[in-house]
């Protein structure tokens, strides 16, 4: 019985190694050597495995009702226009992050970082969150750029806290905050809150001194790196190496992004928002609901207020600050990019600890002010 | 994958990507997608797809030059998976027939008839313009924002949607829905507007219509929402832009 679990396992592996990646590449993003053992025995003994799938198959397939078919198409239909909609939304603003990446691998070197950035840990979280503001990018494009300024020496406080901040506190998001909400007291306390939330999550992190067991060792940055900038290089060789390494992290980045994407429209397509929607009474609840609401839905933080107001008639105010809190910060496609850069413990981290400050000033508001 | 052969792919599929996207812009469905003021920032998306192909194209190219040269090529691709992630957008692209969100999304996304979406002031300036110039989300606007729905009742009203029979209205009857999307579709949500017809069971669930006639107040579960008494119902081809966008 044992033997022949381990034999699926294997087959599935080896199926999916058929496609090009198996699980190990997905994790990694590199191939392992793939070893090949098959004995006549083994073929014949898959022969009869799949036969006996492919006969189970068509008999599931015959059993099913054709109104069910009817109804999967109909929501493929939903799952293609939502997915479309997050992807072709997000590619500008990817490009765009992996460009500044690029742009800082070429033109920036560790001398300068260190000039720039201070030693010490409070200093570096909040410039690490203000660094937003030089570079306007969204929790799309933000991911690469900040892994960049990771192997450019920049203190793990200051990288978390401008990861967190970043999408947040920058021209861009402040002036579509204003447009939806105005100059007022929901401005002000969206990006106090997330400046606060971001300093402290960079200051917990600063607690480690070895940014290894944070950070996944990244192979594509060192010895597998195929582009090389180089000091000597003239601008125009500077640029073109700059544009190399932008797509070599479309590439990279654009995976987690597709993943995420079709997860989140997955989830749309799938479970009725009303339902969420309905639970999302009570102070306690109504947090909570518009915390899952920022995950689920994935939108960028550059729009992501003009979303926040179709609920404001129907949820509090200290609600709604949370969605517009925590939805930058984490939601499911940001969530696959981060697994990228970060070991799992880390991401376990970066979600939790805004997710319970998030959800803390949310019930604050919730009580204190009704 | 060996080098080379993996630059081509790459190439090939920003180019793919560039020429998809190009293709949804130029048939205008960019905005069965995201709301129409993102639609410069995806032309852009597509300049910047182009140029990358191209510096692509030209690396290939010196690469093929430098092994002329007899010099060794360094030759260590990534994960070869990255490139067929990427073949995952242009095949749902390519495979689903691209169709605007209509009904079959309200099972999960849900519809309303009225919506508190848009900040207060927005229904003032309404009142500057023609009522016939309304659209669907003006209407449930003015009827949430404004205490005494009665001036509107006897207005002239002309309206394009998507038709919706639903339990909550009699025969004659039906809604005149939209969906707003304020960043992609991702967030859009399906407003409706009630609307009576004596015809009304003639129509086909989806098929678009441009509804003329007179508002009338109406309350559903609890609430005043407009409903338009029609004079004529006429079915019209989808619009350009089936969205609204507040």
């Amino acid at each position: 019985m044992r033997t022949s679990v381990r034999n699926i396992k294997g087959r599935l592996k080896s199926a999916l190694r058929f496609f090009g990646w198996d699980f190990s590449t997905f994790v990694h993003g590199y191939n392992h050597p793939v070893e090949t053992t098959t004995t006549p025995n083994r073929l014949s003994r898959r022969l009869i495995l799949s036969v006996a799938l492919g006969v189970l198959f068509f008999v599931a397939i015959a059993m099913i009702p054709a109104e069910f078919f009817a109804w999967l198409w109909s929501r493929m239909n939903v799952f293609a226009t939502v997915f479309l909609g997050i992807f072709v939304e997000a590619v500008p603003y990817l490009i765009l992050g992996t460009l500044a990446s690029g742009l800082v691998e070429v033109f920036l070197d560790r001398d300068q970082m260190s000039k720039w950035v201070s030693g010490r840990p409070a200093a570096a979280a909040v410039s690490g969150a203000f660094m937003g503001m030089i570079f306007p990018v969204c929790e799309c494009g933000v991911v690469p750029l900040t892994r960049r300024l990771f192997h450019k020496g920049l203190p793990l406080s200051a990288g978390i806290s401008f990861l967190l901040a970043a999408p947040v506190l920058n021209p861009i998001v402040v002036f579509s905050t204003a447009a939806a909400f105005g100059w007022g007291q929901m401005l002000a306390w969206r990006f106090g809150l997330s400046l606060v939330i971001a300093v402290v999550t960079g200051l917990i992190f600063s607690v480690e001194k070895e940014a290894g067991n944070v950070l996944r060792p990244a192979l594509s940055l060192h010895d597998h790196e195929h582009v090389h900038a180089d000091v000597n290089d003239s601008f125009f060789e500077k640029i073109r190496k700059a544009l190399l390494i932008t797509v070599d992290e479309f590439f990279e980045m654009g995976r987690y992004l597709i993943f995420g994407s079709v997860l989140a429209a997955a989830l749309q397509t799938f479970i009725p928002q009303s339902l969420l929607l309905s639970v999302g009474s009570g102070p306690i609840l109504s947090v909570l609901v518009m915390l899952a609401l920022a995950v689920l839905l994935s939108v960028c933080s550059t729009v992501d207020s003009f979303i926040a107001l179709g609920f404001v008639g129907t949820f509090s105010f200290g609600s709604v600050l949370s969605f517009l809190v925590f939805g930058p910060m984490v939601d499911i496609k940001s969530v696959m990019m981060y697994l990228q850069v970060f070991k799992r413990r880390a991401v376990f981290y970066i979600v939790a600890i805004p997710f319970m400050m998030s959800l803390l000033s949310g019930l604050l508001f919730n009580y204190l002010s009704p | 994958m060996p080098q080379r052969m993996y630059r081509s792919f790459q190439g090939l599929l920003l180019l793919g990507l560039c020429i998809f996207f190009a293709s949804k812009a130029a048939s205008g469905q960019l905005t069965w997608y995201i709301n129409a003021r993102f639609v410069p920032l995806t032309l852009f998306g597509i300049v910047m797809l182009a140029v990358l192909a191209q510096i692509i194209f030209s690396e290939i190219k010196r690469s093929r030059q430098r092994a002329q040269d007899g010099e060794h090529d360094h030759g260590h691709a990534p994960a070869s998976s990255n490139l067929w992630f990427m073949l995952v957008p242009l095949l749902i692209g390519i495979l689903i027939p691209a169709r605007p969100l209509d009904s079959s999304a309200f099972a999960t996304k849900g519809f309303n008839t009225n919506a508190p979406l848009v900040s207060a002031d927005s229904s003032a300036l309404l009142f500057e313009t023609d009522s016939e110039e309304h659209n669907v989300l003006d209407w449930i606007k003015l009827f949430n924002y404004e205490e005494d729905v009665t001036q509107f009742v006897g207005q002239k009203a002309s309206v394009i949607g998507f038709v919706f029979f639903n339990e909550d209205l009699s025969e004659n009857q039906f809604f005149v829905s939209r969906f707003v999307v304020s960043c992609c579709a991702a967030d859009g949500f399906a407003i409706a507007m009630a609307a009576e017809w004596d015809e009304a069971a003639a129509l086909q669930q989806d098929s678009w219509v441009l509804v003329k006639g007179s508002i009338e107040a109406i309350t559903i579960n609890d609430r005043r929402v407009p409903m338009i008494v029609a004079e004529s119902v006429q079915e019209v081809p989808v619009p350009n832009q089936p969205y609204l966008f507040p």
